[in-house]
C-alpha cells in the first residue's frame, strides 16, 4: 500500500508557501504554536481529500472515531498523518 | 446549481419552483420524493449524517459545483416547554438545527473548491419575540441563527456568504395548528403589521442569491421586520 505521510507533510510545506517554517511530524498544526490558520486547514483538507480519490477511499475530516479518542487528528501533522494512513488501511 | 433542502413542500418548495421559473439548475432534496415537482430531486433525512454524506457524493459528480445552498427543511412542534414530549423535541432539534448543520459542513467544501458560494439558513420571528408554546422549535432555530454567524465568520476567507431569513407566519403547513388569532397576534409584532406570503420570502432569498448582496454575510434578515 502506497504510504501518504510524507505526501501530507509536503502539502503542509507548499500550503504554509515559507521555506524558513521547520516543518516534521512533531509540527502542530492548530493551537498557541499552530503553523496553519483555519483557512490554510480546510485547504489542506481538501487537497486530502483529493488525494484519497486517488488512493481509492474517501477522508472524513469530521471522522467520529478520530475525534472520539479526546485528542484531535489535527493537533499535529503526524497526527493527521496518522489518521490518514489509518482511514486509508480500514478502506482498502 | 442550487440546492434547496425541504423541497418537496413549503417555502423549500416555493424557493426551488422561484429558481427554476428563473431558469437555473435546482436539486431539490427532500424525506420523501415527489413526482410531480418541476425539478430534479433526491431523497434525504438531513438530520442524517450519513444520509446528507450519500448525497454530496453524489452531487460532486455533477458539471456546476453548488453556487446557492438553501436549508428550507423544517419542523415545528407547539407545545408548552414544560408538556413537550420529548421525543418531539428530539426531532424538532435533529432537523432544524443538526440538519442544516450536516448540510452547511457537507456542501461548503464544494463552494470552497469552486472559490465561490451563498447559504440561506431559514429562522423564524419566533426567536426574535420568544413566542409561548415554541420553545424548542424557537430553540433550534436561534441555534441555525448563532451557527451561521459563526459559519459566516470561517467562510469569509473563502469567498463564501452565509445568512439567514427568518419570516414570520407565512401560509405553509408549518402554520398548521395555529389559530388566525395567535397568527394576527404574531403579525401586529412585526415592524410591518400584515402577513407576508411564501412569494415574499423568495423576493428575499432571490435577493441573497444575486451577487449584488456578496457584501452581506452573518446576517439575520427578518421578513415583515421585528
Amino acid at each position: 500500500m502506497e504510504s501518504e505521510a510524507e505526501d501530507v507533510l509536503e502539502q503542509v510545506r507548499l500550503l504554509l508557501e515559507d521555506d524558513s517554517v521547520a516543518v516534521n511530524r512533531d509540527t502542530a498544526l492548530i493551537g498557541e504554536h499552530g503553523v496553519m490558520d483555519s483557512m490554510s486547514l480546510v485547504e489542506l483538507c481538501l487537497r486530502l481529500e483529493d488525494r484519497a480519490v486517488v488512493l481509492g477511499f474517501e477522508f472524513d475530516w469530521t471522522s467520529e472515531t478520530a475525534m472520539s479518542q479526546g485528542r484531535s487528528m489535527f493537533r499535529t501533522i503526524g497526527s493527521l498523518q496518522d489518521e490518514f494512513d489509518s482511514q486509508q488501511k480500514r478502506a482498502t | 446549481m442550487i440546492i434547496v433542502t425541504g423541497a418537496s413542500r413549503g417555502l423549500g418548495r416555493a424557493i426551488a419552483e422561484r429558481f427554476v421559473e428563473k431558469g437555473h439548475h435546482v436539486v431539490g432534496l427532500s424525506r420523501q420524493t415527489e413526482s410531480d415537482l418541476p425539478f430534479e430531486t433526491v431523497q434525504v433525512d438531513v438530520s442524517a449524517e450519513n444520509s446528507v454524506k450519500e448525497v454530496v457524493k453524489r452531487l460532486r459528480n455533477y458539471d456546476q459545483p453548488p453556487a446557492f445552498l438553501v436549508n428550507a427543511a423544517g419542523i415545528a412542534s407547539m407545545n408548552l416547554a414544560l408538556m413537550a414530549p420529548p421525543g418531539s423535541i428530539r426531532r424538532v432539534v435533529e432537523t432544524n438545527l443538526l440538519g442544516t448543520i450536516f448540510m452547511c459542513q457537507s456542501i461548503a467544501p464544494l463552494m470552497i473548491r469552486a472559490g465561490i458560494g451563498s447559504i440561506v439558513n431559514f429562522s423564524t420571528i419566533a426567536v426574535s419575540l420568544a413566542l409561548s408554546g415554541e420553545s424548542a422549535y424557537s430553540a433550534s432555530k436561534a441555534g441555525v441563527e448563532t451557527f451561521s454567524r459563526t459559519l459566516a465568520r470561517e467562510l469569509s476567507a473563502h469567498g463564501i456568504v452565509v445568512n439567514c431569513v427568518a419570516p414570520g407566519p407565512i401560509a405553509t403547513d408549518l402554520l398548521r395548528g395555529v389559530s388566525p388569532s395567535q397568527i394576527n397576534r404574531i403579525v401586529e409584532q412585526q415592524i410591518i403589521r400584515r402577513q407576508f406570503t411564501a412569494s415574499d420570502v423568495c423576493d428575499v432569498v432571490e435577493l441573497l442569491f444575486d451577487s449584488k448582496s456578496r457584501s452581506l454575510t452573518g446576517q439575520v434578515f427578518h421578513v415583515g421586520g421585528v
